[in-house]
């Protein structure tokens, strides 16, 4: 993999920012309480490393030295030195910490708390907690605007993307969409902002600025019950063309053109494809699989799964360096 | 005596030992894990239809005798994978439709080994829940026996020991099904991790 970075001209500027050596992605194993680190050049499992109790959220700092991963049992959010490849430090968060995000700069942090209804706000330099926003019942999925002035937030139970003033800590605005919402996802240039529901079993286009649901993008696999269509994780490549939407126990990736907004193919992976990560120069989308224990490649560029990687007991998220 | 020491915890075996059933569909259906009857075809295969090929791999003595041996969960994921690569790479002027034929066979195999796990859970429930009351109505009777103005001793320590047998069973019993609950699991982690490799093969 390296080796091709050197030979192409477009990506040469890798070579100077990073030390010869492939991409790290770090997979959080919910039920086996571990991470698994994998090497994209060898695409093997080079490290496993003991965490605490149920892990699922799981980043890195924009800075590429830490890990950060929610571990929910424990109330708290690990952080694991990427070289050292060790938890070296946790973070404070409310109880039952899922999912998280960080703001461009990567300062500060927010963390959806299962339990308490809450979004906690950390100073990630300082490493402190520094404020909470009352949000929806179940708060789950996370994401910011890419001007960082918007927080999105989820709600389980109320069905609603709640958009937050990262500056007041206030939500300014509501947005139903279908049932169980579990994961956002704003376009790369902030036009749209998609957000999956698990039960409803589609994604919704919303507009950011009005607030409202322009448009649907629905799944339909034959032969495959509609119930067991459940979209959770979401990726979109850098030019917004295309999004990867994971379909749950449907055990498939939708391939999605991003601009009409429909499905051009399913690509099998494992069972109970939950979340994804993109390599940095895209040319590989790694995914988790929660029931076959492992991640598959993809390959971007040809639509196509090119590896299966096992891991630890039931793989949840996927986080790979930056460069 | 030994009537006296054991009735709580018969007691407490027989009011909670038996799993409520979550799912009001199979009242009998005691695992934690969800009850899913059948793997649907389209959650395992995202190759070409198989329609055309139904039961024809039973006609095929090569490929029922490989099913056979990919079906068997004693032979190692790893080997059965390999086994796969093998045949597919032999029939290479027909590919597709050998692995069309290995995986319908592998699909209808596990789907039924499947069901008669899930069959054997089910029975094992119901004979728990029997034993369950058996136990229940063993310590009453008991009770009743020791609170005798004055009590038969042997017929109480007979009583006594066969209660302390009917619970041995009934906790060991508890701990194979919850441990045979994990097998339909593995069933279908079998079955996706072997069609994926027939499909990779066949591309």
């Amino acid at each position: 993999m390296w080796r091709h970075c050197l030979l192409s001209g477009t990506v040469l500027w890798l070579a100077a920012a990073a030390p010869a050596s492939a991409f790290m992605a770090f997979v959080s194993n919910e039920k086996g309480n571990t991470v698994s680190v994998i090497d994209t050049d060898s695409w093997t499992v080079t490290k496993t490393i003991k965490v605490g109790q149920r892990p699922r959220g799981i980043e890195f700092t924009r800075d590429g030295k830490f890990v950060m991963v929610a571990v929910g049992d424990d109330d708290t959010i690990q952080v694991i030195d990427a070289k050292k490849q060790e938890v070296v430090d946790t973070l404070p968060s409310g109880p039952d910490p899922e999912l998280f995000t960080q703001d461009a700069a990567g300062k500060i942090m927010y963390v959806a708390n299962e339990n308490d209804n809450t979004v906690t706000v950390i100073d990630l330099e300082k490493r402190a907690r520094i404020g909470d926003v009352q949000v929806g019942v179940e708060p789950e999925g996370m994401t910011i605007s890419p001007d960082g002035k918007i927080l999105i937030n989820t709600s389980e139970t109320t069905n609603m993307a709640h958009f937050i003033d990262t500056s007041t800590r206030q939500i300014v605005a509501n947005v139903l969409v279908d049932a169980r919402p579990r994961f956002a996802e704003f376009k790369h240039d902030g036009s749209e902002l998609w957000v999956s529901s698990e039960i409803g079993g589609t994604v919704s286009i919303v507009d950011p600025v009005k607030h409202v649901v322009t448009g649907k993008v629905s799944f339909n696999i034959p032969g495959l019950r509609s119930e067991a269509i459940q979209p959770v994780g979401i990726g979109m490549t850098k030019d917004d063309k295309t999004a990867f939407v994971a379909l749950g126990p449907a055990n498939r990736i939708a391939v999605v053109d991003a601009v009409n907004h429909k499905v051009t193919k399913y690509l099998l992976v494992g069972q109970r494809v939950w979340h994804m990560a993109f390599t940095p120069d895209e040319k590989y989308l790694l995914v988790t699989n929660g029931v076959s224990n492992d991640v598959s490649v993809i390959d971007v560029a040809a639509q196509k799964v090119i590896k299966t990687i096992q891991v630890g007991e039931l793989p949840w998220g996927v986080t790979i360096a930056p460069q | 005596m030994i009537g006296r020491i054991a009735i709580g915890a018969l007691l407490a075996v027989a009011s909670t030992g038996v799993a409520c059933a979550a799912d009001p569909r199979y009242p009998n259906w005691p695992c934690a894990q969800a009850k899913v009857p059948e793997i649907s075809l389209a959650a395992v295969w995202a190759g070409p239809p198989l329609d055309d090929v139904q039961d024809k791999w039973k006609e095929d003595p090569k490929i029922s005798a490989l099913v056979e041996k990919l079906a068997a969960r004693r032979t190692p994921l790893d080997d059965a994978q390999k086994a796969i690569t093998d045949f597919l790479a032999a029939s290479a002027a027909d590919k597709t439709t050998a692995g069309k034929l290995l995986f319908a066979g592998l699909f209808d195999s596990l789907n039924a080994q499947r069901s008669s796990v899930m069959n054997g859970i089910e029975r094992v429930s119901r004979k728990q829940r029997e034993a369950a009351e058996k136990i229940r109505a063993d310590t009453l009777a008991l009770q009743a026996l020791q609170n005798a103005s004055s009590p038969d001793q042997a017929k109480v320590d007979e009583l006594g020991n066969t209660l302390l047998w009917e619970t041995r069973i009934f906790e060991d019993r508890q701990r194979v099904v919850r441990f045979v609950c994990e097998v339909p699991t593995t069933i279908d982690q079998r079955l996706f991790a072997l069609g994926r490799t027939i499909q990779q093969e066949m591309e």
